[in-house]
């Protein structure tokens, strides 16, 4: 090890570092959280600036386990962003429940230090940690609420459904190691381009497929997340839909991309059929949801049935513009959901009886004009109006499936996301259309560090809707030293 | 000569008058909020002055070109090739004024209108007049698109928060129906796109340039075909028509007027600057098809018209029938057609706009719709009577009136193109002068059949105000068309010079259904 090393992980290093720290401050300082929020939005500014500090080269650790190069620092920026935004919703509403606890934030940065090393690991092993580290601190977050029934329902589907998910994916990894007897990307890949697409490779890449595909929810593998999203608290749930999901995104790319190439046309095939499935499961089941998080559990399910088709896309084309545009396209959604989810946890805060049923929604745009507001910014945004970051998403994304000669498959994701207007507009109807049958008071209004989270989630809306040129020659160089 | 808006106007004219209702609208949020009287004149304000710098610009507009007026372009997302690039040709600019006219219609006219969230309700409708304007003002296709898809927004909220009993299955209708046709435009576009940077090296989104690009005949027909359900919808062409009786019915009278004055023209505004621009060939293999719906929506929408008991929708199929006409006109290409059907959105914009208000001022009144509950209505109101005659006799098409002059234009092409076609035409203006002056003669005379309303108050100062302008305008285009036309003459030569070289291949009806039964 040398001290190079160090320096490449610097921002997982200060993101570990600093969630120690406030398993320490926490016993310290009993009633005070103050200590616990600042440290970790300091841990995690700082892991982003220190990504972006490190910019310029390709740095390799550890025996080239981890790389940071544009794509990592990419996803390390993205990953801090969507924590920040976490972290911000996240007091007033534990407080709602009387569980506000350092050790929630300690949970967060640990997994945000898991997903920061899936996207940076160049490596099987180093993948599987990273997983594992995030997966395991989600579980937790996912059961935080431990007094409420389905908090803890959550957890224990989560952990299950994970665990399962885990196991093939180890599974598939072994069978590359058998084949290979190497769990370096790079090495991996150039002895399987060696052999060729055996029916054992082929298998190994629908193993791990599978596995990383119960992560991102892809359907049939999906069956979990509406549950979990339900049960765990709304800003555990804010995150779960964008973090884990970006990460798993990262991962695959990564893997697939340079793992797999030699089996392209496979595991290519294999992503379009699972983007149809996934986005008629995603839509359809989010028509008939009375509960919005359940609604918008379908709703990221049907958003990754349109990233898988350009994952598709990735295997047939020439050139690295699908990938370029699921880069962007995962900035828009984290922060358009992490808005969305935003304004519900808010909701929370201000009555108990609010249960996140659409009723629930009905007259929210005379008791809270700029929660309703906000919410319905956010979801234009989800269905794709110009000026929004989601429009922008689309735009790019389907763009890229044009151009890999699959019109038809935009097609079909054009008129899903026709579908999905309608469950979207659903809400903002109900916040503006109908007359509430109970009225819940909003005690106060949108404040602290909640609103700095909803006004960062709205201004990112805005600015990559309305200015995407910098984001997308961000991912372009995300994807300009992807191998280096 | 060069139509850059610093040499021709001096200043961006163009950016100014789209964006400028959007800053009223952000000047009465901030500001105004609580003063309902300062936000209403603040919007009445904006309205008329986005008015007046349109008609400052007609009067700098050079008719004596094609080229596009006014340009201004900057780069916007520059590795896409994607530019905020604006221009108005004579069709544009024509629909432009239209535009910024209907809009001070529409916010005199709903001065009392609603009494629930009255400042949403005039913000709306500002910022959906921004979006009309960038929609006829966007030389840019992600611009457009862009703009095309804003204004569904305040669209929505105007039929969903201000309209009738149904409002909200209305304005999701609405929505999902314009939304589902309007992605198939966009896959259409970036095929395109895609297709021009495959051939020439560069990546734009500029309509000028693609409009040269000479599409080969395979993707022509593809994306011709996305495109054109777009703006059928839009139009509303049989048989993707059946949100706009919804819609009209359900919303509020600045919403119906805006709606069937603006609004529906947006499709066959799409219609010619992209199916025709873009796609000539396919465009004119397209004809008789579109020729075929375009009588059927004729004939269709006025017999539904001659059933209905509710004075909104019946004025909301005519929308049909008449829209059915324009795009009969546009599809004949010939100058008469062409010329008539561009005039026919102009005329159908003003007088479907005041029929709308007239029956919001009816029903403002009455608090029914329904033509049954009316009746000898010319005794209580003598006034609005007058002035409903007239947008009635002008719809059915009356020399001397406005609507003759398109009805008339677009005939004659029809003529030309098929004498068959122009025959059956013919029977939807009949139908047109039984149904309107039908649903007049019921509610206007006979017997007041209704006491109550004996003692109603006839049109005050302000309705009257709204609509002078509107009288005014039709009697004008009816009795002096040609500065309007003369604004059209070089655009249409535009128009037919695009398509000139595949009109041999123009079918007629007669051919197609000969075409078709001999596969039988």
């Amino acid at each position: 090890m040398k001290a190079s090393d160090l320096i490449t992980i610097l921002p997982e290093l200060i993101l570990a570092l600093s969630a120690c720290l406030i398993l320490v401050v926490e016993p310290l300082l009993k009633k005070d959280k103050t200590a616990s929020v600042a440290i970790a939005l300091t841990a995690l500014l700082a892991a982003g600036v220190v990504a972006l500090g490190l910019s310029g080269e390709t740095r390799s650790a550890f025996n080239n386990m981890v790389v940071l190069n544009d794509y990592a620092r990419f996803f390390t920026v993205l990953f801090s962003a969507a924590g920040v935004l976490t972290v911000l919703m996240t007091p007033r509403y534990l407080e709602a429940y009387d569980r506000h606890m350092g050790e929630f934030y300690a949970l967060l940065l640990f997994a945000v230090v898991g997903m920061d090393l899936m996207a940076a690991s160049r490596d099987f092993i180093a993948f599987y940690v990273g997983l594992e580290l995030m997966a395991i601190s989600s579980y937790l977050l996912a059961g935080f609420l431990r007094y409420q029934m389905r908090s803890n329902e959550a957890a224990l589907k989560y952990f299950l459904t994970g665990c399962f998910a885990s196991a093939i994916t180890l599974y598939g990894v072994s069978l590359v190691y058998g084949l290979t007897g190497a769990t370096n990307y790079e090495q991996v890949g150039q002895s399987l381009m060696a052999s060729g697409n055996t029916t054992a490779v082929a298998f190994a890449t629908a193993l791990v497929l599978v596995g990383t595909g119960f992560k991102i929810s892809v359907a049939p593998f999906h069956m979990w997340t509406p549950d979990v999203y339900e049960g765990a608290p709304t800003p555990v749930a804010a995150f779960f839909s964008v973090g884990p999901k970006a990460a798993g995104f990262s991962a695959i790319l990564m893997i697939f991309v340079t793992v797999f190439a030699v089996s392209a046309d496979t595991w290519s095939t294999l992503f379009i059929v699972l983007s149809l499935v996934t986005m008629v499961v995603g839509n359809l089941f989010a028509l008939v949801q009375k509960n919005i998080k359940r609604m918008l559990a379908y709703s990221s399910i049907a958003h990754v049935g349109y990233l898988l088709a350009a994952l598709g896309a990735l295997g047939r084309g020439d050139d690295f513009l699908p990938g370029q545009a699921i880069l962007l396209y995962l900035t828009a959604y984290t922060f358009m959901n992490l808005g969305a989810f935003g304004v519900l946890a808010y909701l929370k805060t201000q009555s108990e009886e609010f249960d996140y049923s659409l009723s629930d929604m009905a007259g929210l745009g005379r008791r809270a004009p700029w929660a309703a507001a906000l919410m319905s910014l956010f979801l234009f945004s989800l269905t794709g109006i110009p000026g929004t970051a989601g429009f922008i998403g689309k735009f790019y994304l389907f763009n890229s499936i044009i151009r890999a000669d699959l019109t038809w498959l935009a097609v079909i994701a054009v008129i899903f996301s026709a579908v999905s207007a309608y469950y979207y507009l659903r809400v903002v109807m109900y916040m503006f259309f109908r007359e509430p049958e109970v009225e819940f008071a909003t005690k106060e209004p949108i404040n602290g560090p909640l609103a700095a989270s909803l006004a960062l989630s709205a201004l990112g809306v805005l600015v990559i809707g309305l200015l995407p040129a910098g984001f997308w020659s961000a991912a372009q160089s995300a994807w300009g030293n992807f191998f280096g | 000569m060069d139509y850059g808006f610093a040499e021709q106007i001096g200043f961006r004219a163009l950016t100014l008058l789209t964006f400028l209702p959007a800053l009223g609208a952000l000047i009465m949020l901030l500001f105004l909020r609580h003063r309902p009287n300062a936000f209403k004149a603040a919007a009445l304000v904006t309205s008329l002055a986005t008015f007046g710098l349109s008609l400052y610009m007609l009067t700098v507009f050079d008719t004596t070109t094609a080229a596009y007026q006014f340009q201004e372009n900057f780069v916007w997302i520059n590795s896409f090739g994607i530019n905020y690039h604006l221009g108005v040709d004579g069709i544009s600019m024509l629909l432009i004024v239209l535009t910024t006219f209907l809009s001070v219609i529409a916010i005199i006219g709903s001065w009392n209108y609603v009494k629930d969230r009255e400042l949403a309700f005039f913000v709306s409708l500002l910022l959906l007049e921004t979006g009309m304007l960038g929609v006829f003002g966007a030389m840019d296709m992600f611009l457009f698109y862009v703009f095309w898809e804003i204004q569904l927004i305040p669209m929505y909220f105007l039929i969903g928060i201000w309209g009738g009993a149904r409002r909200v299955y209305a304005a999701i209708k609405f929505f999902l129906y314009t939304f589902a046709g309007s992605v198939l435009m966009l896959v259409a576009m970036l095929g395109i796109v895609w297709w021009y940077s495959k051939s020439s090296g560069t990546m734009t989104f500029d309509i000028q340039t693609l409009q040269s690009a000479g599409f080969p005949s395979n993707v022509q027909s593809w994306a011709f075909l996305g495109f054109f359900i777009a703006f059928a919808i839009k139009v509303p062409m049989f048989p993707v028509h059946t949100w706009l009786p919804d819609a009209h019915v359900e919303a509020p009278t600045a919403g119906s007027v805006i709606l069937a004055g603006v609004l529906l023209k947006m499709g066959v505004y799409g219609m010619i600057r992209f199916c025709v621009g873009f796609f000539p060939e396919a465009t004119i293999k397209a004809v008789p098809w579109v020729m075929v719906l375009s009588i059927i929506a004729i004939i269709y929408g006025a017999c539904v018209s001659l059933v209905q008991p509710d004075m909104k929708k019946l004025v909301a199929y005519s929308s049909v029938s008449h829209m059915g006409f324009i795009t009969a006109g546009l599809f004949t290409f010939n100058a008469q057609g062409v010329e008539g059907s561009v005039l026919q959105m102009i005329n159908h914009g003003i007088l479907t706009g005041a029929l709308f208000q007239m029956v919001g001022f009816f029903y403002e009144r009455t608090h029914t719709r329904l033509i049954k509950d009316y009746g000898g209505m010319a005794r209580p109101l003598p006034v609005a009577a007058a002035f409903f005659s007239l947008f009635v006799l002008g719809s059915l098409g009356l020399p001397g009136l406005n609507g003759f002059v398109g009805e008339f234009l677009i005939l004659l092409g029809i003529f030309q193109y098929a004498k068959i076609a122009a025959a059956i035409a013919s029977i939807g203006i009949i139908l047109g002068a039984a149904y309107l002056l039908w649903m007049y003669q019921r509610t206007m005379f006979q017997e007041l059949t209704n006491k109550k309303w004996i003692d109603l108050k006839d049109l005050n100062l302000r309705e009257i105000v709204t609509l002078v302008p509107l009288v005014a305008a039709a009697l004008f285009i009816g009795l002096y068309p040609a500065p309007f036309l003369e604004m059209l003459h070089a655009p249409t030569q535009n128009i037919l010079a695009q398509v000139q070289p595949y009109m041999a291949d123009k079918q007629s009806i007669l051919q197609l259904a000969s075409s078709f039964l001999g596969g039988f």
